[in-house]
């Protein structure tokens, strides 16, 4: 019994953390109509810089977190504004290459100014201590990333759902040319959808850089995770990307617990069932 | 369509052509590795201790001097190994190979070295299987198991008789299980189970919850060194395995010199063994890190293929001496076999018959210097160690 | 999520009449392509038979992407099946190189059967998941069975005979270089009779409208499984190529990256030419070639910007671009 929480528990943290960086992709994927595979550069750049702050120059860890995602939406605001709309409305397959492309980049530059070594997040006290949690002890880092991300579950629910912005967003979604006929600045709620996008896949980048460390090559290591766990949830959908993350920390977690040997066939045989069992995704948009 | 096809075939004309080759009297060395992509640290530590060499021993040799060629090989890819080889030697006319992170890299150039009559110096792929398949290879490196091995005897003699072992399911962290359980077993221990996970494990914690419900006293690790390494040992403390007294062991991969600033505390009092590191007591070594520091420009990157690099030129230096810069392969390695000399490493020697390098394996353990870094202080020699795993093929 | 370009259906139906000598000026100027790669680059043959053994790959991307709609990012499944199919033979005995070419055809176009059955459940999005879902558990099970695949050392020591039992695969290349010049040309000549008979036209109006051909009475599943087949047919002559000219075969060959990187080459020379296919392995390949010599350390960002470069001058891929440029050259074509 007790291990089997203590695997729940490590399935739930790790869940969560895909469930913070994959998110913004979702919502890019399922909202907005982009493949945006630089989305893990994104998170990497998030990371660089949070690193920057927290170690090189002593800030705190709120600090940096929140300098990460400022920075980062700084940085892709230039290129949503160049690069970005123009590939909005292309063929899926011409954003692939563009995004492709400038994922390249954003390793090239990064391997030239930081060079190719690990880069880490020095966490705060608190944050870096045991926790016991009644049957095991835990990192309180995890709980702290469960946290998290039911934060941003909430958050975004909300958002969509409940406030102007959302109704907007909705509208431009089902029909942009209609919704700019009827006065939403469809421009406007784009950037700034992409802008959300991009933050959370910072802050995902920052809060989960200790189950995936910062290095050049982030951007492309993780990418076929990310893709896998936002097509299991279905693009745009929030609940289903929770559901896909859980469901997916759990396979994942459970398979390397009971046979690390065979963990990689069991996690990608769960994605082959339940991608025939739902071929839309959990919860995905019809088409 | 054809007046576009032509410019197309005329631009890649131009492109290729471009790096036209220069003078006959130099010699060429051509130097594969992975400069760029997910192993560009251990590549830039290539080009750093082969500039080290040359700028401690000069970059020509009885007159003829000496050109470095590299080529960029981001991961392990056999045809495009083999392609940039076949490059190197048939147009750029380098006389010598040289690096080489990945075996099955290494497997593919072998079969080209007779015809091309061309010596290959390998600064890295440690499985011992690559010696065999030509005469015309030399390795300045290590084996996986030939750092491996005494670590069972270390393990044993720390009162430690049961062992998990945990390594990356793939051909060296095969090698590694194989290597420790033969020498743990040996020495009168006992390995209760043997996990292999899969190479993008990004989560450790269930792996550590096996290590914990084993019952084992101390835990084998292998995992290639970079992000895992950096995930496997935070999830060790986390879990509080390192806390409950739990022994771990490892190859000294796992604790390189430039992933231990992200490491940090967690690596602290980590034993691993291995053939070289940076804060080795020697003059030669002293100098060495001074050079390649420079070369790198970071001191924090400097880490281990380094020095195979850099003992790598050494060879390669040395069959330029006795062939006199004329192209002579079978030569040349007839030169370095039974060639001894101290390297920053310590007393190393290449063995005639395996062409392997033959050199001190030394325990360290992670201690944090007087200036708050972390760095692998040697605590133990086991002086002259061969490579093992040649002995049992 | 429609995962499918439009690139490629302008380029269907309407110029049929005006094709043929098209396709006789681009079949002459790829046969001069090759003989000019001979003579000017004698040196780098390896490169030239890497290229066309990639060439295959993304030719057979093509088939399935281009013609039929099906996404995929993980077609390196097919390409090292043959791979891995013609390498374990040669291990064993069978050093034949045109038989390999066979086998490795033989084991890419079963793998192409398993891979569509599977694949052709889905749609869009999840379809390209269960291609990345697909040649990861390739990937996994070449890894595991290391005893006949070699593991992550590779399988090595593969001893081809002589073609014809008088031309060597040596370190020059020049017979594995014409042998995959040959083998391209007549795949490709092959693949242009497909594309344009009546199972091609098929083939694109499932593409176009899949909805529509199930209404006109066709079966769509069985017409897009045999496209699989050939497509996995080609890619495993690409792989088994990949294995003669190395002799060695490596987990690369089975990978994400690769599937990933032909498929971008695909989508960078232009969907559904066959042509393009071609253009964007050889622009790709040849820049990387260049620019990673030029400077192995940060190429990188040279090859991403180059990929930005052709999206913002070139949507539809390199291939519309020199339809363009011919285009207005003579007038309409």
């Amino acid at each position: 019994m007790q291990t089997v929480l203590s695997i729940a528990t490590d399935a739930l943290a790790f869940g969560m953390v895909l469930f913070i960086i994959c998110i913004g992709l979702s919502l890019t994927m399922g909202l907005m109509r982009v493949v945006n595979l630089a989305h893990g550069a994104f998170a990497m750049i998030a990371g660089y810089i949070a690193s920057y702050a927290a170690r090189d120059l002593g800030l705190g860890y709120a600090v940096a977190i929140f300098l990460a995602i400022v920075g980062t939406i700084i940085i892709s605001i230039p290129l949503e504004r160049f690069l970005y709309r123009r590939i909005y409305g292309s063929p899926e397959l011409t954003q692939v290459l563009m995004t492709i492309g400038i994922t390249f980049c954003v390793i090239g530059i990064t391997n030239y100014f930081f060079g190719p070594t690990l880069k880490t997040i020095p966490l705060p006290q608190a944050l870096s201590q045991p926790v016991d949690i009644g049957f095991r002890t835990i990192a309180a880092h995890r709980l702290f990333v469960i946290a998290c991300g039911a934060v941003v579950a909430g958050g975004l629910w909300y958002l969509i759902e409940r406030t102007s912005f959302g109704i907007k967003l909705r509208a431009t979604v089902d029909n942009a040319a209609m919704s700019d006929a009827l006065g939403v600045r469809t421009q406007v709620v784009y950037a700034v959808s992409f802008a959300i996008a991009i933050g959370l896949a910072a802050l995902g980048g920052v809060v989960g850089a200790e189950f995936l460390p910062i290095e050049p090559y982030y951007a492309l290591r993780y990418m076929v995770m990310f893709l896998v766990v936002v097509s299991v949830g279905g693009a745009g959908s929030i609940l289903g990307a929770v559901i896909a993350c859980l469901v997916l920390g759990l396979v994942d977690t459970t398979g390397r617990y009971l046979m690390p040997e065979f963990g990689n066939f069991f996690f990608y045989a769960a994605v082959i069932l339940i991608v025939c069992l739902f071929p839309r995704g959990f919860l995905g948009r019809a088409q | 369509m054809t007046a576009g096809k032509k410019i197309l075939g005329a631009a890649i004309g131009a492109l290729l052509m471009s790096s036209v080759s220069a003078y006959a009297e130099t010699i060429k060395v051509g130097i594969i590795g992975p400069f760029s992509g997910p192993f560009a640290l251990q590549g830039k530590n290539f080009q750093a201790g082969v500039e080290a060499y040359m700028a401690l021993n000069g970059k020509s040799v009885k007159g003829h001097d000496v050109e470095v060629i590299y080529r960029d090989l981001p991961a392990a890819n056999p045809a495009q190994s083999r392609a940039l080889a076949q490059e190197l030697v048939v147009k750029e006319k380098v006389q010598y190979l040289g690096g080489v992170y990945f075996t099955p890299d290494a497997m593919a150039i072998t079969p080209l070295l007779a015809q091309a009559n061309t010596p290959l110096v390998i600064f890295n792929a440690a499985t011992s299987a690559i010696m065999n398949t030509s005469p015309l290879v030399v390795r300045t490196s290590f084996t996986t198991a030939q750092t491996t091995t005494p670590l069972g005897k270390v393990a044993v003699d720390e009162g430690v008789r049961k062992v998990i072992t945990v390594v990356s399911d793939y051909g060296p962290g095969i090698d590694a299980e194989n290597a420790f359980k033969k020498a743990f077993e040996a020495a009168g221990g006992q390995v209760v189970e043997a996990i292999r996970m899969p190479m993008n494990t990004a989560d450790f914690s269930p792996i550590m919850q096996r290590v914990r419900d084993s019952g084992a006293a101390g835990v084998f690790a292998f995992l290639p060194s970079g992000p895992p390494t950096l995930g496997f040992v935070k999830a060790f403390n986390e879990t509080g395995l390192k806390k409950a007294g739990i022994k771990f062991y490892a190859p000294g991969d796992l604790t390189q010199e430039s992933d231990l600033p992200a490491l940090g505390e967690a690596a602290e009092g980590l034993k691993t063994s291995f053939h070289y590191a940076v804060a080795h007591d020697s003059p030669e070594n002293k100098k060495f890190v001074e050079a390649a520091t420079k070369a790198i420009g970071s001191a924090d990157q400097l880490s281990f293929p380094s020095v195979g690099a850099y003992d790598g030129m050494h060879v390669i230096y040395k069959m330029i001496e006795a062939t006199d810069g004329k192209q002579d392969a079978k030569k040349a390695v007839d030169a370095v076999k039974g060639l001894s000399w101290t390297s920053p490493r310590g007393p190393v020697r290449i063995e005639p018959e395996t062409r392997h390098i033959t050199q001190n394996i030394y325990l360290r353990e992670v201690a944090k210097g007087s200036d708050g870094k972390y760095f692998n202080k040697e605590i133990q020699t086991f002086p002259d160690q061969k490579d093992p795993g040649l002995a049992t093929q | 999520m429609q995962l499918t370009a439009q690139a490629g259906t302008v380029s269907a139906a309407p110029r049929a009449k005006s094709l043929w000598w098209r396709d006789v000026i681009g079949i002459v100027s790829i046969i001069a392509l090759g003989a000019a790669g001979y003579w000017l680059f004698p040196d780098n043959l390896a490169l030239l038979t890497r290229i066309i053994a990639v060439a295959l790959l993304v030719l057979s991307i093509d088939l399935i992407v281009g013609y039929c709609g099906v996404a995929t990012l993980g077609q390196a499944a097919l390409f090292g099946a043959g791979a891995y199919a013609a390498g374990i033979a040669c291990v064993n005995g069978v050093t034949e190189p045109m038989t390999l070419l066979a086998i490795g055809a033989a084991a890419g176009a079963a793998a192409g059967l398993v891979m569509g059955t599977i694949m052709l459940r889905a749609h869009g999005l999840a379809q390209l998941v269960l291609s990345i879902a697909i040649v990861q558990l390739f990937h996994e099970a070449a890894n595991k069975a290391s005893a006949i695949t070699g593991g992550s050392d590779g399988l090595a020591g593969l001893m081809v005979s002589p073609l014809f039992g008088i031309f060597e695969f040596d370190l020059w290349g020049k017979t594995a270089y014409i042998m995959g010049l040959a083998l391209l040309l007549i795949v490709f000549v092959a693949l242009k009779f497909i594309v344009a008979s009546p199972f091609g036209m098929l083939c694109r109006g499932i593409k176009q409208d899949p909805v529509r051909i199930r209404a006109m009475g066709a079966f769509v599943f069985p017409v897009l499984l045999k496209m699989f087949a050939i497509s996995g047919a080609v890619a495993g002559m690409g792989g088994a190529l990949a294995a003669i000219s190395t002799q060695v075969v490596g987990l690369d060959s089975v990978s994400f990256e690769l599937s990933a990187n032909a498929l971008v080459m695909l989508v960078l020379g232009g969907l559904g030419t066959l042509y393009g296919a071609l253009i964007g392995t050889v622009i790709f390949m040849g820049f990387e070639h260049v620019v990673s010599a030029i400077n192995p350390f940060h190429w990188m960002t040279m090859v991403g910007a180059l990929l930005i470069a052709v999206v913002l001058a070139a949507p539809g891929g390199l291939s519309s671009l020199v339809e363009k440029v011919s285009g207005s050259r003579g007038g309409k074509a």
